[in-house]
């Protein structure tokens, strides 16, 4: 994307946002940012399969829609949503077509986490998420990400104060309302150090729709800090969904995620994670599930940025019928990032003739003394399990869908929130048919 | 004695007519007009001028590529002499006239005293010597009916073979380095197995590069009909002093039904000095074609030399249950920089391969495994299996790994897995303790590490390699 050359797409599309005019009474490093963004995006222009990163999805049927920012979202009743809203206690945040709703969001808690939209981003809130807010996710190279922060005014920061543990999760739910519509949802996480927290991000479909998602999450997680990530993608079967998620870990922090790819007709979700401090650590987790003619495309980076570094991933997808998965994973070991260990797995189930898979862990390594390691097959269920289960009187489809159930599952069962893995299990048996 | 003997007799009085060659030498650049002149010197048929020429169209519309892992300064393609002897080779009277560096060299790779002065390019007699065994190997091969000579003498000789081959596996648009090679290649070797002829003996370049100069943009064709089977050796592993800048070859592979290729290279082109000036760059496309079936294409390479190396030898399989194999060492020190990994499409059925590459690096070089597996709707149930580790000495150096798995048939079955390490402080010292000093032990881990590979090359080239690695790495630890 270093060609120059303006889009005229996005033409359009700032064009039309012109139109609708700007909102006021925001603070003036957050202004800032957003011209920064936008001057940003006249010398961008939508990726193209001809680009490296986006070779293996096609997004130009994006272009078909001029999709318009949300306006005042029409508010679904409280009930209606209440299926979605966790069994346990939480710290709910509600977006509706990317605008935050106050009215049915609600925190269950003593008070010590501190939360507030960016809309009325004042005091103490300001202060400490000056220094992160659109400094992680860096939008001088990615279309999405500066198209989400030249729209910046509404969204949520979270700060967890140094030594704060939240036991109950924080719980996000992006709420799609089906009306042909584009959500930038911008969401930033500050763990201060030693601070302790579980965020879950959902991406829900109210209705059916052709709808677009552009949201971008910036999660900073402070010395000695935990931050436990769990992400959930089911929007809506026609949606196009573009995600990016950028950490940063500080020293002797860490990081898990757990991110499920599940609806949408074509998503993209880009996570960059950088082990900033030394002994940063990471794990993070995937499952892509899809099928009909779904395309759900993950790419990972890991920057081991600081010795002593410790990453673990896994990552997986199931793809059945005519869809299409692609993964591309990079571990980056930058020099003198010494003693670092890294490793990276990458298992891929095709369920039928005509489900394609594409991916690509990549290594680059600039240390001697490291520890790294990748490995990636793509197959079919295993015809040896299969006969297993079948002499032990299961129907060759049961078995199979057994099979398939247990090797989506075994990245469900990371989900450390009870209701959540219970639901997600629920989804998962229906999509695998057993009954 | 056959007209291409009595040819081949006759080539080592070439060198007679350097001055003449030397009076030859085109202007530098490329246009229309120096192709020409380069296919009428060479008197070619008139097919394999518009083969040239629409190669060179095509060239000139294509971008230099910019995705790959290395860098290098621009290359002015206008100030290269695209017919010639690059540099033609000053004839020196005794082995006392040679750099003693490459005398070295030599020595510890172990290479017989006549070869030594042949490759440091001494007495004629010598040469004489091993032309005398290029012929005595030529009346064997042509005995059981094998083809095997130079490219540009097979255009004269057999243009049929020729023109139904040349740019069938990779097109004169293939690539920008391809194109180029198209366009301007000057020589090279062209190698025929008729019908259920096993060769009897490993063909190698080597006895031809005594007697030929080979350009900068060699071609290479090898085609193996039904039942035949060849185990090609190509580039010589004695160092070749040689300061051309860009070299860029293509090689072509056909393997009818039931034809078995291995194609082993051990490459050692001059890297440049410790300081990264200097050196080859080597640009290379070479493609097998495995087009019947029960088919085998079989890539080994040992990449030692060049500045940059930078190609992927890769294997179409087409044939139902063909076999493509891709062996591969990279060794880089100092500032050299590999790109190197094989490419292996899947089509027919029940389509194996297998990939191992070893990477290491040192100094302050970069080394880059970058490799495809494509399985196609149509290759039911085919296999790949790939292997790509890395060893990393000195924490200046770089290795990287870019594997693309590209599936879309599901009874497929794709394994890749890659590993990055060091030589280990515990290592050294268990072999300290059985009193191996600290160099011999890295080279004994180091041939341990690419034992896998080693085993795949003809024997005589799997000693020299062994040698040639520990050479290589000499002072790198420590």
């Amino acid at each position: 994307m270093s060609t120059v050359i303006w889009d005229d797409y996005l033409e359009k599309l700032i064009e039309s946002w012109r139109k609708e005019g700007e909102p006021s009474r925001t603070v003036s490093y957050l202004n800032r940012l957003r011209a920064n963004a936008l001057s940003r995006i006249e010398s961008l222009r939508l990726p193209t399969i001809r680009d490296e990163e986006w070779r293996f999805t096609d997004i130009s049927s994006l272009r078909n829609t001029l999709f318009p920012r949300a306006s005042t979202a029409s508010l679904p009743g409280l009930d209606s949503q209440k299926s979605t809203f966790l069994d346990e206690p939480t710290c709910r945040l509600v977006f509706v077509d990317g605008q935050y709703m106050p009215g049915l969001s609600g925190l269950t808690d003593d008070g010590s986490i501190i939360v507030c939209s960016l809309s009325e981003l004042t005091g103490i809130c300001a202060s400490k998420t000056e220094q992160y807010l659109g400094q992680l996710a860096d939008f001088q190279d990615d279309v999405f990400v500066a198209l989400n922060t030249a729209l910046m005014h509404d969204g949520i920061c979270i700060v967890i104060p140094a030594n704060v543990s939240i036991t109950v999760p924080v719980h996000i739910l992006y709420i799609t309302s089906g009306k042909e519509v584009a959500a930038y949802p911008r969401c930033l996480l500050v763990a201060e150090s030693e601070a302790e927290v579980t965020i879950v991000e959902e991406y829900v479909a109210w209705q059916e729709g052709v709808s677009l998602t552009n949201a971008v999450t910036e999660i900073y997680v402070g010395e000695s800090a935990r931050v436990n990530h769990i992400r959930v993608q089911r929007e809506a079967s026609q949606a196009f969904h573009i995600a990016n998620n950028s950490t940063f870990v500080a020293k002797t922090a860490h990081y898990d995620s757990v991110n499920l790819a599940l609806g949408a007709r074509i998503s993209r979700f880009d996570q960059k994670i950088t082990l900033a401090g030394e002994g940063a650590e990471c794990q993070i987790d995937g499952l892509a599930l899809i099928a009909d003619r779904q395309l759900a495309d993950t790419h990972t980076f890991i920057d081991h940025a600081s010795p002593h570094g410790r990453s673990r991933q896994l990552h997986k997808c199931i793809v059945d019928e005519s869809a299409h998965g692609v993964f591309s994973g990079e571990i980056m070991v930058r020099p003198h990032s010494q003693q670092t260990d890294a490793r990276q797995l990458n298992h891929n189930l095709l369920l039928s003739e005509k489900a394609r898979m594409d991916t690509k862990p990549q290594l680059e390594i600039f240390a001697d003394d490291v520890k790294c390691a990748h490995g990636a097959t793509v197959g079919q269920l295993d015809k040896e399990s299969l006969f297993y289960l079948q002499s032990r009187g299961f129907a060759e489809e049961v078995a199979r869908n057994l099979l398939t159930y247990a090797f989506g599952g075994e990245i469900i069962n990371r989900v450390i929130v009870a209701s959540l893995r219970q639901r997600l299990e629920e989804y998962i048996l229906v999509r695998t048919r057993i009954s | 004695m056959s007209a291409a003997l009595q040819n081949l007799v006759n080539q080592p009085y070439k060198h007679g007519f350097v001055t003449n060659i030397e009076s030859d030498i085109a202007p530098k650049g490329l246009n229309e007009d120096i192709i020409r002149l380069i296919s009428s010197k060479k008197n070619e048929p008139e097919w394999l001028l518009t083969f040239r020429l629409e190669a060179y169209r095509r060239w000139l519309n294509m971008i230099e590529p910019t995705w790959q892992n290395v860098k290098y300064p621009k290359i002015n393609f206008q100030n290269i002499s695209y017919y010639s002897a690059p540099k033609p080779k000053k004839k020196l009277a005794s082995m006392d006239e040679v750099d003693p560096e490459l005398l070295r060299t030599f020595e510890k790779l172990g290479i017989p005293m006549h070869e030594r002065a042949a490759l440091a390019g001494v007495a004629v007699d010598v040469i004489f010597d091993s032309v005398s065994v290029a012929t005595t190997y030529k009346e064997k091969l042509a005995e059981v009916g094998i083809i095997f000579c130079s490219i540009s003498e097979a255009v004269q000789r057999y243009p049929e073979l020729i023109r139904q081959y040349l740019g069938t596996v990779v097109p004169p648009g293939d690539n920008y380095y391809a194109a180029l090679n198209s366009a301007v290649f000057t020589d090279g070797s062209f190698c025929f197995i008729p019908k259920g002829v096993k060769c009897p003996m490993d063909l190698s370049t080597y006895f031809r590069i005594n007697t030929e100069e080979s350009g900068q943009f060699e071609r290479t064709l090898i085609i193996a009909e039904e039942g035949a089977s060849v185990s090609y050796l190509e580039g010589c592993t004695a160092p070749r002093f040689d300061t051309n800048q860009l070299h860029a070859a293509v090689v072509e592979l056909i393997a009818l039904d039931d034809a078995d290729i291995k194609y082993s290279t051990v490459q050692n082109w001059y890297a440049g000095d410790e300081n990264g000036v200097g050196g080859i760059y080597n640009f290379v496309t070479k493609r097998g074609l495995a087009k019947g079936r029960n088919s085998r294409i079989s890539w080994t390479q040992v990449e030692t030399g060049s500045a940059i190396t930078w190609k992927y030898p890769s294997c179409i399989l087409r044939g139902e249950n063909s076999v493509g194999e891709f062996y591969s060492v990279a060794v880089t020190n100092h500032h050299q920089q590999a790109d190197t990994g094989t490419k292996m499409i899947h089509i027919g059925p029940n389509t194996r391969s297998t990939i191992v590459s070893k990477g290491i690096s040192a100094g302050q070089s970069n080394s880059s495994y970058r490799g495809l597996v494509r399985i196609t709707p149509t290759a039911r149930n085919a296999r790949n299996y790939s292997q790509c580790d890395s060893m990393l000495i000195g924490s200046q150096c770089g290795a990287h790994t870019f594997p693309y798995i590209q599936v879309q048939n599901n009874s497929a079955q794709v394994e890749h897995e890659a590993s990055t390490s060091k030589i280990g402080e515990d290592q050294l010292f268990y072999f300290a303790q059985r009193g191996i000093d600290a160099e011999e032990a890295v080279s004994m881990i180091i041939n341990g590490f690419c034992k896998e590979v080693f085993q795949q090359l003809p024997l005589e080239f799997a000693v020299e390699a062994t040698k040639l690695l520990s050479f290589k790495l000499e002072g790198s630890v420590g």
